[in-house]
């Protein structure tokens, strides 16, 4: 593998994992956040990673993202290492709590990602493509926890990243905001394609956005369950009515060890 | 090691209560529009009840004086405060200047150097375990007992005063820049990490943008701080500036001189305290501190 050269063809995988373990060292002991695991995201596909609360999504997402370490174990972004990936800035980062600079206005903390990554686009036009246009001249606590998370997503992509790492990106949301923004990704994703890894406690949201689910155990997290998603796109919100959806709804949910509940699942 | 948490608590009581979380809201129109816009009637109903409260408790001050004919130098009237301050202004002027630019060098001198300090402190942990014992013990020494030291070394002139009053203000400004360095927004954090940030684009672009609010909350306790440590300064060298002026009348029993000295000093901390606050207005905008305001 030439990771150095920088070079991706079409058909490099997103990402590798491959026996990717990590424990925290806690001051009450050490703490097996994930335990032996391996996946893959292929260039172009949008996967989701499903399971309870601290199994340890965050940790191997984080890993992927070149922000920790993990003990044990090998992961390939776009076919380097992680942090020659972060250095070579092809990944962008979204997570659960915006993190956008309140000092600066929507249009300045998406222009931070230009400044950091020394690049230069039509700001208005990135605005535009998530739906923020009107709101350059804003600053985040002015917003909606909606649009701040849209202007998380601008940032994010500002540097016209090849892989997007989303960690819980509604999970603060209200179920409205949090239904517009997941449709409003749906039709982003499906206009440009870009690969995603999409960290979600959501079963019905990983089911309509993803090519494929992988659902992970309680902690120390290992992933149990890799499902298709092959639900025709482009997708809508009314599909979440389909016998085949509610079936995958049920894999999934079973796979994590729930109860069976048809139509109640989310 | 609690007895040096303790005294960081205690400066930095101000920045937390300001920090206390409020609702984030959700305004009608982005910030540029409306803010700058001077209300008239607005700035009259904050003006007017103090000037009015000043003016009615002169009223009575001087009534009393005079009604019950309470000796000059116990207690002067306003009107010979006045008069001490009538008849030879250029004096009080000139020690008004010389004491504000000893308080002023020194509250530049302490809090930058302590600002860099706390810089380094920042991103060390090393560091700050060798330097904050050493800190506390500036700051529980009484500045008083340093001066008369500082001026053997020093001599008379500007030195010893700026370096009395920059020590009395070092303590605030290095604590609070110190957490305010450090409270940055940890999901921020990761996003500027995410993308290769080095460390000296995490300062610039994130820990000095997030220290403000707690470097401007250093300043207003400072900036009465440093006005104390030029006074005393000038007391013990007693060759120029307000600390002189209270020296001289002292000795010579000249109560409305000594009262002439205290309005100098409380127009000059008001001045500065309000050039502060102008200036966290502008730069604090997008803080919570600011919202209603």
């Amino acid at each position: 593998m030439t990771s150095t050269s920088g070079m991706v063809s079409a058909s490099t995988p997103a990402i590798e994992v491959f026996d990717v373990a990590h424990r925290y060292e806690a001051d009450a002991g050490p703490v097996d956040a994930l335990e032996r695991t391996s996946m893959a995201v292929a260039d172009g596909e949008f996967v989701s990673l499903v399971g309870p609360s601290g199994c340890g999504k965050t940790t191997l997402l984080r890993a992927v993202a070149g922000l920790l370490e993990p003990s044990a174990g090998h992961i390939e972004v776009l076919g380097a290492r992680p942090r020659e990936a972060k250095a070579q800035r092809r990944t962008g980062l979204v997570t659960q709590d915006p993190g956008l600079l309140p000092w600066r206005s929507v249009e300045g903390n998406v222009r931070l990602a230009l400044e950091l990554t020394g690049r230069h686009i039509d700001i208005d036009a990135l605005l535009a493509r998530v739906g923020i246009e009107r709101f350059a001249a804003y600053y985040p606590r002015e917003l909606s926890g909606g649009m701040r998370q849209r202007v998380a997503l601008a940032r994010a992509l500002a540097h016209g990243p090849r892989l997007l790492l989303m960690d819980e990106p509604f999970g603060a949301l209200d179920e409205l905001s949090r239904e517009q923004l997941r449709l409003e990704l749906l039709r982003l994703w499906e206009r440009e394609r870009i690969s995603v890894l999409f960290v979600t406690h959501s079963i019905r949201e990983a089911v309509l956005l993803s090519d494929r689910v992988l659902v992970m155990s309680r902690a120390p997290g290992r992933i149990v369950a890799d499902v298709a998603i092959d639900l025709p796109r482009p997708r809508a919100a009314s599909m979440e009515r389909l016998p085949a959806f509610l079936e995958h709804v049920d894999v999934i949910r079973s796979a994590l060890g729930a109860p069976l509940a048809i139509g109640t699942a989310s | 090691m609690t007895t040096l948490t303790g005294g960081a608590t205690e400066a930095t009581l101000e920045v937390d209560d300001l920090l206390e979380a409020t609702e984030w809201v959700a305004l009608p129109a982005p910030h540029s529009s409306a803010r700058h816009r001077l209300d008239w009637r607005e700035l009259a109903s904050t003006v007017a009840p103090p000037l009015i409260a000043v003016a009615l408790a002169l009223v009575a001050w001087e009534a009393w004086v005079q009604l019950r004919d309470v000796k000059e130098y116990l207690v002067p009237a306003p009107s010979a405060v006045a008069r001490a301050l009538g008849d030879d202004p250029s004096r009080f002027v000139r020690a008004g200047r010389v004491t504000f630019g000893h308080a002023l060098g020194g509250l530049a001198l302490g809090s930058g150097a302590a600002f860099i300090l706390a810089v380094a402190m920042a991103h060390s942990r090393l560091l700050e375990r060798a330097i904050y014992p050493l800190a506390i013990l500036v700051k529980v020494t009484p500045v008083v007992a340093v001066a008369p030291l500082l001026i053997i070394w020093f001599g008379f002139g500007t030195a010893p005063k700026v370096l009395v009053a920059a020590l009395i203000t070092f303590f605030p400004m290095l604590v609070n820049a110190v957490t305010g360095l450090r409270s940055v927004d940890p999901a921020a954090h990761d996003f500027l990490r995410a993308l290769d940030a080095s460390r000296l684009q995490v300062l610039w672009k994130l820990r000095l943008p997030a220290s403000l609010p707690y470097v401007l909350a250093a300043l207003r306790i400072s900036v009465p701080l440093s006005l104390i440590g030029a006074v005393v300064a000038e007391w013990m060298s007693g060759d120029d500036g307000v600390g002189q002026v209270i020296l001289i009348a002292h000795g010579e029993f000249d109560t409305p001189v000594l009262f002439g000295s205290i309005v100098v000093l409380a127009v000059l901390g008001v001045t500065m305290t309000a050039v502060l606050a102008y200036i966290e207005g502008r730069v604090l905008h997008w803080h919570e501190s600011s919202i209603g305001a």
